[in-house]
C-alpha cells in the first residue's frame, strides 16, 4: 500500500503520472477566451499562432493593444481550446460581463482593441533549396504554426508579389555582392552554390549580371509597398534593398561581381528619393570587408569599426491614435538585448526624416527598429539577425525557438506579421 | 643696419627647419581630419602636403587611405606620378601608382607600373603580387594567374609567389594544382601550413582521393604533415595518424609541437577509429615527456583506448602507471581505478577483485569502497549475485544502497529492493544515475507481488546486453500481471529494449499495448515513446496524431511539455537535435 502512494506521488512525475491542477482554460459557461501576453502567457510566440489560425477558421479576433502587454480576445470555441491545449499556450475564459469590464479598461486608459479580420497571405523570400534555420521570420512563423509562401527572383520578377499582404526579407543582399563574403570565402562549398545559383538565376532572366537583376527585383519590391504591400525587412536585406533602390545607374557592386569596379563616385551618385528609409549614406568601398555602407551602425565585420552590443528600448506609443506603431511594438518587455546582424542597427545620421523610430539604443547614434509608408504601402525594418542568437557566426547550430518561447525579440517581428490583419483604421503614424 | 642683417641671417639660417616644422603641422592636422573621418578636408590636407614634397611617403599613405574611404583612389593619379618622378625608384609609390590605376579599371597600365617597379627591384615579388591581387578584384583569374607565373618566370624560383597562385587555382576550382602551389609555398614558409589546410580543406568529397595521392607521392616530411593534418580535417583521423607518424621531426621538442597541434585538430571526432588515433598521439606524445606530464597523457590514452575497445591497450598502459615509481599518488590511483573499470568492462569481475585487493597506499578508503561497488556489480551482472552481496555486505553509504536494492532487483526481490533504492534516495551517484534508480522505483512499485524472480532474470538478460532476449522475457512477465498492475509498465519497458535492440516493430506493438486505458497513469508515457519511435521512423503524420491524442487525453501529465516539444519536431516546427 505504502508503494502505491509512493506512485501517485514522486516517481510518477518520471513515467508522466503526475497530475497537476486543472487549467482555467477548461472550466464551461465563458463566451471569450483571453489570450494574456503578460508573463502569465507560457508560450507568446505561439499565441500568435492561435490568433492567427482563429482567424484562419473566420472566428471574429480582437488584439488588446496595450492591455496587459498586447493580449488577443477570441471566441471561446472547443477549436481554440484544443488549438490552445496542443500548443501550450495559457487562455483564460472570460464571459460577457467580463469582457465589458475589460472593453471599460481599454476606453480609459491608453489602450485600443483593434479588430483583426483578414488573414495576412504571407511571402517570405528565400532561395531556393535553402535550410528553414537560418532565417528568423521563418523560424518564428514555423514555431508559431502561421501558414507562409517562399518566393524568390522569378517570382518576384514575374509579377507574383501580388498575390500577398505581407513579406518578408532576410539576409539577401540586393546588392549583389553575395553578402561581400566572395573574397573572405573564396571557395567554401555554400558561397560557390549561392554564386552558382544566382549566376544561373539572372542569366535564365535576362540579366547580365546578378547586381543588375538584384535591383531589378528591389524595384518590384518597392513597387509591391508602394502599391500597398506590407515589407518587413531584417538584417542585411534592410540595408542592401535601400541601397539598390538609391542606386539606378550606378555600379555600387565590387568588380567580382559583375566585372567592372565600383563606380568611384557612386556615394554622392545615389539617389536617395528611391530609397525607403535612408539618405545620404556612404558606401564601404572594399570588396573584402563584409560592411556595405554607414547605415549600419555597429560595422559587425569590420575590424577597426565594430561596436559592442547594448540593449534597444522599444518606444510607447499611443494605441488610440498611434495604432500601428502600438501594434508593432507590443512586448512584455521594453528594454531587449541587442543582437548581431551583417546590417545589425541604423544610423540616426542616415535616416529620412520620415521615418517612425520604434526601438532605439539610449545614447547610442543609431536606432534598432524603423517604421515608415511608401504609396499606399508600409514597410518596417529590424536590425539584426537572430533575436535569440546574438553573435550568429556562420554555421552555428540553428536556433530551437522552443527554448526561447517567451522572446520579446521574436515577439516583435510576431507583431509584424498580425499587424496587416488589422481592420484599416484611420492611421495616423 | 646690423639688426637687419642679423634677422635676415637668421631668417636665411631657420628657413628649412621652419618649412619641416610647417609641414609637420599639415601632415598632422591631415591625418587628424582623416581620424575624425572629415575624407574630404583630410585629402585636401594631405594633397597640400604633398604639393610642398610630392614623395611624402606619409601624407600619399594618407592620401591613399583617405580616397580608398571615399571610394575615389582613381583620384590620386596626379600625386602618385608626382611621388614618382620626385622619386623614380620608390617601391611603395609603384604600389600606389598601380592601385591607381586599379582603381581605374585601366589593368594595360596595371600592369606596365608593375613591370617598370619590378625592373628596379628585379628580386622583389611585390609587384607581382599586387598585378594579380587587382586582377583578382575584378574577378580575373586568369590575368591574375599571367601576373603570378610571370612574376614566377621573372624571379626564377619555382616557389615564388607559390601562395597566390595556389588562392588562384582554388577560385578556379583547379584542386591539385592548388595542393601543388600549396606545398611550395610551405616549403619555403612552414607557416603557411595552416593557410593551406584551411583552404584545401574545403575542397569537395570528389577531389580528395586524388589530392591525398598526390600528396603520397611526394616526399618530405611537409608533404606528411599536410597529409595528416588533411585527413584529420575529413574525418580520417587514423590515417591522418599513420601519415604524421611517418614524418616526425627528431627533435623532440619540434615533435612535441607537431602532436600537440595534431591531437588539437582530431580531440573532438567522435568514434572509435578517431578514438583510437588520439590515444596513439597521446601515446606518441608520453614517449617524448617526462614525469607527471607523461603519466598524464598515459592516462588520456588508456581512457581514450578503452573508447575505442581496445581494452588490452588500455590495460597494458594502465598497468604500467599504476606501478610507475615516479607516478604521483593520486595518478596511480586513478590508474588503478581505470583498470578495475577496463576490467568490469571486458567482463573479468574475478580478475578486477584480485587487482582491487593487490592495491597499495595510493588508493584512499573511499576509493577502496567505490572500486568495491564496481566489482560487486561486475560480479551481478554475471549473475553471481551472492558474491555481489558478500562484497557490499558492509557498505552502509547510499551508494552502497543503491547498488545492493539493483542486485536485489536482479534476484526479483521487488520488496527488499523497493526498500533499499528508496533509502539510497536522491542522493547516492550523479544525477543521471539517481533518475535511473527513481525509474526503476516507479516500475516496480506498481506491482503488487514482493517477489518475481522472473522479472528479475529478465533484468539480468538487458543488463548483460541481451535486449531481445530481455524484451521477450520482459514481455512474459507482463502478460501475468494485471493491466493496472505493472503490465503496461512492463510493456513500456520492454518497447524501449525492443527499440534499442533496433526491433521497431516490436517497439511500436508493445508501445501501443502499454496504451491501454486501464493504466492511464503509463498511458502518457507510452504516448511519448510512440511517437518519439514514429518520428525517428519518418512517419511525421502519425506521430502527430499521436502526441496529439497524448497532449488532449492527458493534460495535466507531467509528459506533457517533452511531449509538445517531440510534436513541435514532428510538424517541423523547431528543428531535430
Amino acid at each position: 500500500m505504502k508503494r502505491r502512494v509512493f506512485v501517485a506521488s514522486s516517481a510518477s512525475a518520471l513515467l508522466g503520472l503526475g497530475w497537476g491542477v486543472r487549467p482555467a482554460a477548461a472550466r464551461r459557461g465563458a463566451s471569450w477566451l483571453l489570450v494574456p501576453m503578460d508573463d502569465a502567457q507560457t508560450d507568446h510566440l505561439k499565441a500568435y499562432g492561435l490568433a492567427f489560425r482563429a482567424l484562419e477558421r473566420g472566428e471574429r479576433t480582437e488584439w488588446l493593444l496595450n492591455y496587459r502587454f498586447g493580449s488577443f480576445l477570441l471566441p471561446a470555441g472547443s477549436a481554440t481550446t484544443r488549438d490552445a491545449s496542443l500548443n501550450g499556450v495559457a487562455v483564460e475564459p472570460v464571459d460577457d460581463g467580463g469582457v465589458l469590464a475589460i472593453r471599460a479598461e481599454i476606453a480609459e486608459g491608453n489602450m485600443d482593441a483593434v479588430p483583426l479580420e483578414k488573414v495576412p497571405k504571407v511571402a517570405v523570400y528565400v532561395p531556393p533549396n535553402t535550410p528553414p534555420w537560418d532565417d528568423a521570420v521563418t523560424m518564428a512563423l514555423n514555431y508559431a504554426g502561421m501558414a507562409f509562401e517562399k518566393i524568390w527572383d522569378p517570382d518576384v520578377l514575374q509579377g507574383g508579389l501580388k498575390k500577398y499582404d505581407w513579406l518578408h526579407l532576410h539576409h539577401e543582399d540586393f546588392t549583389g555582392q553575395y553578402s561581400k563574403f566572395y573574397l573572405n570565402y573564396a571557395g567554401a562549398p555554400w558561397l560557390r552554390e549561392m554564386v552558382q545559383r544566382n549566376t544561373s538565376t539572372a542569366a535564365a532572366l535576362g540579366y547580365a549580371t546578378v547586381p543588375e537583376e538584384k535591383k531589378a527585383v528591389a524595384r518590384a519590391i518597392g513597387a509591391y509597398v508602394e502599391q500597398g504591400g506590407f515589407l518587413f525587412a531584417m538584417c542585411t536585406a534592410t540595408e542592401t534593398l535601400d541601397l539598390a533602390l538609391a542606386s539606378p545607374g550606378v555600379d555600387i557592386s565590387a568588380g567580382y561581381a559583375d566585372g567592372t569596379p565600383v563606380d568611384p563616385d557612386a556615394t554622392n551618385r545615389l539617389a536617395w528619393d528611391h530609397a525607403l528609409a535612408f539618405q545620404n549614406a556612404r558606401l564601404e568601398p572594399s570588396p573584402t570587408t563584409p560592411v556595405f555602407s554607414d547605415i549600419d551602425g555597429h560595422q559587425v565585420n569590420s575590424l577597426d569599426r565594430r561596436q559592442p552590443l547594448g540593449s534597444f528600448q522599444l518606444f510607447n506609443f499611443s494605441a488610440k491614435i498611434d495604432p500601428v506603431a502600438a501594434m508593432l511594438v507590443q512586448n512584455h518587455r521594453q528594454v531587449i538585448p541587442d543582437f548581431y546582424g551583417l546590417t545589425t542597427s541604423f544610423t540616426r545620421r542616415t535616416l529620412k526624416p520620415s521615418v517612425t523610430v520604434l526601438a532605439d539604443e539610449a545614447g547610442a547614434p543609431w536606432v534598432k527598429y524603423i517604421h515608415g509608408d511608401r504609396g499606399q504601402g508600409t514597410w518596417t525594418f529590424f536590425g539584426g539577425h537572430d533575436p535569440e542568437d546574438p553573435q550568429h557566426q556562420i554555421g552555428d547550430l540553428p536556433t530551437d525557438l522552443a527554448l526561447h518561447p517567451h522572446s520579446p525579440g521574436y515577439r516583435l517581428i510576431l507583431n509584424n506579421v498580425l499587424f496587416p490583419a488589422a481592420k484599416k483604421k484611420e492611421l495616423k503614424t | 643696419m646690423n639688426r637687419r642683417w642679423c634677422l635676415a641671417a637668421s631668417i636665411v639660417l631657420a628657413w628649412p627647419a621652419l618649412a619641416r616644422a610647417q609641414e609637420g603641422g599639415a601632415a598632422r592636422r591631415a591625418f587628424d581630419l582623416e581620424r575624425k573621418g572629415s575624407y574630404v578636408e583630410a585629402a585636401e590636407a594631405y594633397r597640400g602636403v604633398l604639393a610642398a614634397s610630392p614623395a611624402d611617403a606619409a601624407a600619399l599613405f594618407g592620401l591613399e587611405r583617405t580616397l580608398i574611404a571615399m571610394n575615389r583612389l582613381g583620384e590620386i593619379l596626379p600625386q602618385a606620378r608626382a611621388a614618382l618622378a620626385a622619386s623614380p625608384s620608390g617601391g611603395p609609390i609603384h604600389g600606389i601608382l598601380l592601385r591607381a590605376w586599379a582603381a581605374r579599371g585601366d589593368m594595360d597600365s596595371v600592369r606596365t607600373v608593375a613591370q617598370r617597379w619590378a625592373a628596379i627591384d628585379p628580386d622583389d615579388e611585390t609587384p607581382y603580387r599586387e598585378w594579380g591581387l587587382a586582377a583578382l578584384a575584378r574577378r580575373d583569374a586568369s590575368e591574375a594567374q599571367r601576373a603570378f607565373l610571370a612574376g614566377r618566370q621573372r624571379l626564377g624560383r619555382p616557389d615564388a609567389l607559390a601562395a597566390e597562385l595556389a588562392q588562384t587555382a582554388i577560385q578556379q576550382q583547379d584542386w591539385p594544382t592548388a595542393l601543388r602551389e600549396w606545398l611550395a609555398a610551405v616549403g619555403r614558409v612552414p607557416g603557411y601550413r595552416s593557410s593551406a589546410v584551411a583552404t584545401l580543406g574545403q575542397a569537395p568529397d570528389a577531389s580528395r582521393a586524388e589530392l591525398l595521392r598526390l600528396l603520397q607521392a611526394e616526399r618530405g616530411p611537409a608533404p606528411r604533415r599536410l597529409e595528416a593534418e588533411l585527413r584529420a580535417r575529413w574525418g580520417d583521423a587514423a590515417g591522418g595518424f599513420e601519415a604524421l607518424s611517418a614524418a616526425l621531426p627528431q627533435n623532440r621538442a619540434a615533435a612535441i609541437e607537431v602532436l600537440v597541434g595534431f591531437l588539437e585538430q582530431i580531440r573532438n571526432q567522435p568514434g572509435p577509429a578517431a578514438r583510437r588515433a588520439q590515444a596513439q598521439t597521446l601515446v606518441a606524445l608520453a614517449d617524448r615527456s617526462a614525469g607527471p606530464q607523461a603519466t598524464r597523457f598515459r592516462l588520456e590514452a588508456a581512457q581514450a583506448f578503452a573508447d575505442a575497445g581496445d581494452k588490452t591497450a588500455a590495460r597494458r598502459l594502465l598497468e604500467g602507471v599504476a606501478t610507475d615509481s615516479i607516478a604521483a599518488g593520486s595518478a596511480a590511483g586513478s590508474a588503478a581505478a581505470t583498470v578495475v573499470g577496463v576490467l568490469l568492462a571486458e567482463g573479468k569481475p574475478e580478475e578486477a577483485e584480485g587487482k582491487l585487493a593487490g592495491l597499495g597506499r595510493g588508493v584512499t578508503p573511499p576509493e577502496r569502497a567505490a572500486l568495491a561497488r564496481q566489482v560487486a556489480w561486475g560480479w551481478a551482472r554475471t549473475g553471481r549475485l551472492g558474491r555481489a552481496d558478500t562484497l557490499l555486505a558492509n557498505d552502509s553509504t547510499v551508494e552502497g544502497f543503491a547498488v545492493r536494492g539493483r542486485v536485489a532487483l536482479l534476484r526479483g526481490d521487488l520488496a527488499t529492493a523497493s526498500e533499499l533504492l528508496t533509502e539510497a534516495g536522491p542522493f547516492a551517484g550523479t544525477r543521471e544515475e539517481a533518475t535511473a534508480r527513481t525509474t526503476l522505483l516507479a516500475l516496480i512499485q506498481t506491482i503488487d507481488a514482493d517477489s518475481l524472480p522472473a522479472l528479475g532474470a529478465a533484468l539480468l538478460r538487458l543488463e548483460q546486453g541481451d535486449t531481445a532476449e530481455a524484451m521477450t522475457a520482459i514481455e512474459r512477465v507482463a502478460d501475468k500481471l494485471p493491466p493496472d498492475g505493472g503490465a503496461a509498465e512492463l510493456r513500456l519497458l520492454a518497447g524501449a529494449a525492443a527499440r534499442s535492440a533496433g526491433r521497431t516493430a516490436d517497439a511500436e506493438r508493445l508501445f501501443r499495448a502499454a496504451l491501454e486505458p486501464a493504466s492511464a497513469a503509463s498511458a502518457s508515457a507510452a504516448g511519448l515513446a510512440l511517437g518519439r519511435l514514429l518520428l525517428e521512423t519518418d512517419r511525421a503524420a502519425e506521430a502527430v496524431q499521436v502526441l496529439e491524442q497524448l497532449i488532449l487525453a492527458h493534460p495535466e501529465s507531467a509528459l506533457i511539455p517533452q511531449a509538445r516539444r517531440t510534436l513541435d519536431q514532428a510538424r517541423g516546427a523547431v528543428p531535430r537535435t
